[in-house]
């Protein structure tokens, strides 16, 4: 209990120092991997059964060989398609955004930093320290952010790209 | 005219030079008159000359008598110097560690006379800092004894400003309002730190010695504990209070808001800023229709009757139109009516991936305006002011997070858009003639 409220205390001052958008960061980072797991999910677990329905009602058809066979092969690969990469741009969006938000939070700390010094006057390092750490901790949290979205979104993009060539070999046309 | 006085001139010369014997007469009578005038001064110089001597020798003495008495009173003087110093002397063993004392007291006197001014205690208790001032002055001077009255008074009013300090007290003054209106006011004074009055956060002046409303206030976050401050009657209630006793707040007016920051952005603050609603139109109305238009189409997936009000049941409408070609015919008439299809699902996105590509471009490009300003002014006026320079970085820097601001909105809405747009045409085009061959199968 006191470890946890220690945890929250750490994380507020975090918070505190690095300013709004790092409360941004944190809910796009948090988000991105909230669709990064749903995705895993979905790839290991729906998918599979998802897959398995698809290629019975393929082998169930009569004939596989006619115009009419063809297209509704394209279909069905298509939709499989659309499942696949539903939610991935949003994830790969995201990944671009962590370091624009940063850049954001960096720039307006910046900002900070100047205004004390247009109202002080003075190059006093410690009034701007504040500004300054608001300036680079967001970069960092963005960085943070997006490189442990990368990997992830990779991963996924491979998985989809090849568990639709994989349909593709497996619904098979008679000739 | 001229004639006459020339005429009686001329008979006047003739009768002096007829005199000219009485004249000599004249004069030798003259002078023996002048002889006995002579002689008569000749005596009296002579008595006066006695009377000159007798009063040389009057002064002479005088003054022998004032040296004298100088002589007298110098040596008196030196005794009176001797006396003067051992009395001092004496004055000094006798005060002592009083003397320290009376050190400490002016210092102190001095030293909580500008801390009294200052204070916001002073805007409750005023003229405080007058006793201390005169008491300062009266120990500066070392010839005045401070009474027990005096030093115990600068111990009381210590002691009240330290009492007051720890006190939340209330009391009605005058308070000068933001325009410039003087009204009574119930304010609330938390120890030596802030004054505040309905809420709001006051100024002490301690020239005029009169409390004004901020003109800029903290945050809804301070104000309203300042708020819930006044309101409260008893108990604890959280208060942001300023340590600096009103500097801190003093220099919030200063700073500027978020209005007055958008401001300096100037005309490219404005541009982005219009672009970037530009692209939020654009964006609201791409929105509305793909969603409709995907509602539509779901139902028309669910629908046997192609209908005209969607592109899927348009496209799907082409092989009623042709219900007897050939495949391929009519795979090409398929193709041609998604491609009719294509500008309306993806109309205006490319403008939106636009703007949100070129709004960091054009926050840049304020960033660098405003950076040559700033150094336009550097050449203009040197690097001695920082506060000049300062303003002009900051205000080179808003135009950059205008353009992100825009442009991480405009970026994620994009995607959304274009994951929508790419979904509707993936079913019209991979998807339509399976759609097809489904229904012509079902039904045979």
């Amino acid at each position: 209990m006191v470890l946890l409220v220690d945890a929250i205390n750490a994380l507020r001052e975090f918070l505190d120092t690095g300013g709004q958008v790092l409360l941004v960061i944190g809910l796009v980072t948090f988000l991105m991997w909230l669709l990064i797991l749903e995705r895993f999910m979905f790839v290991f677990g729906k998918f599979r059964t998802y897959r398995k329905d698809l290629l019975n009602s393929w082998s169930s058809r009569e004939e596989r060989n006619s115009w009419n066979a063809e297209q509704i092969r394209q279909a069905m690969i298509s939709r499989a398609g659309i499942q696949l990469n539903s939610n991935l741009p949003y994830i790969n969006v995201m990944v671009a955004l962590c370091p624009l938000l940063g850049l954001l939070g960096t720039v307006t700390g910046m900002i900070e930093v100047f205004n004390v010094m247009a109202i002080t006057g003075s190059g006093s390092a410690r009034s701007m320290a504040a500004g300054v750490s608001k300036a680079t901790i967001p970069t960092m949290a963005g960085m943070v952010g997006a490189l442990s979205g990368v990997f992830a979104s990779t991963f996924l993009q491979r998985k989809a790209k090849r568990e639709v060539e994989l349909l593709e070999d497996k619904l098979l046309l008679d000739h | 005219m001229a004639a006459t006085l020339a005429l009686s001139s001329s008979a006047f010369a003739a009768e002096q030079a007829m005199d000219l014997d009485t004249l000599l007469k004249q004069l030798e009578q003259g002078q023996s008159a002048q002889n006995a005038q002579n002689a008569q001064r000749e005596a009296q110089f002579k008595a006066q000359q006695s009377e000159q001597v007798r009063m040389l020798r009057e002064l002479t003495s005088n003054r022998d008598g004032e040296l004298n008495r100088s002589e007298r009173l110098e040596t008196q003087f030196e005794e009176n110097e001797i006396k003067l110093g051992n009395l001092s002397d004496t004055l000094s063993k006798r005060m002592g560690s009083l003397k320290e004392l009376f050190g400490v007291l002016q210092q102190v006197a001095g030293d909580s006379s500008n801390k009294f001014r200052t204070s916001v205690v002073s805007a409750e208790i005023p003229n405080r800092s007058a006793f201390m001032d005169d008491m300062a002055k009266r120990m500066g001077s070392s010839t005045k004894l401070a009474s027990i009255e005096d030093i115990e008074k600068v111990w009381v009013e210590l002691q009240r400003e330290m009492t007051e300090q720890g006190k939340v007290s209330r009391y009605t003054s005058d308070v000068i309002v933001a325009g410039g209106t003087k009204t009574q006011k119930e304010v609330l004074r938390v120890g030596a730190f802030n004054l505040i009055a309905d809420g709001k956060y006051l100024s002490y002046n301690p020239e005029t010695n009169t409390l004004s409303e901020l003109t800029r206030q903290p945050t809804a976050r301070f104000t309203q504990s300042a708020a819930e401050l006044q309101s409260a009657q008893s108990g604890i209630v959280d208060f942001a209070l300023d340590p600096t006793g009103g500097s801190i707040l003093g220099l919030l007016v200063q700073a500027p808001n978020t209005k007055e920051q958008v401001e300096q952005g100037g005309a490219v603050g404005y541009v982005i800023l219009g672009v970037g609603l530009l692209a939020l139109l654009i964006a609201l109305e791409r929105f509305v229709s793909l969603m409709i238009m995907g509602a539509k189409i779901n139902r028309q997936l669910k629908d046997s009757v192609a209908r005209e009000d969607n592109p899927l049941g348009r496209v799907m409408k082409v092989k009623e139109q042709y219900p007897d070609v050939a495949y391929d015919t009519l795979e090409l008439k398929l193709s041609e009516a998604i491609l009719r299809e294509m500008p309306k699902i993806t109309r205006n996105l490319t403008l939106i991936k636009i703007i949100s590509v070129v709004a960091p471009l054009l926050g840049l490009l304020g960033t660098v305006t405003g950076m040559i300003n700033t150094f336009q002014a550097i050449t203009l006026f040197g690097t001695g002011d920082p506060k000049l320079m300062a303003g002009g970085i900051s205000t080179a820097l808003v135009t950059t997070v205008l353009g992100l601001v825009v442009a991480i909105p405009t970026v994620f809405l994009y995607t959304l858009l274009n994951t929508r747009s790419r979904n509707l045409l993936l079913i019209l085009q991979e998807q339509s003639a399976g759609i097809i061959a489904e229904r012509s199968e079902k039904g045979a």
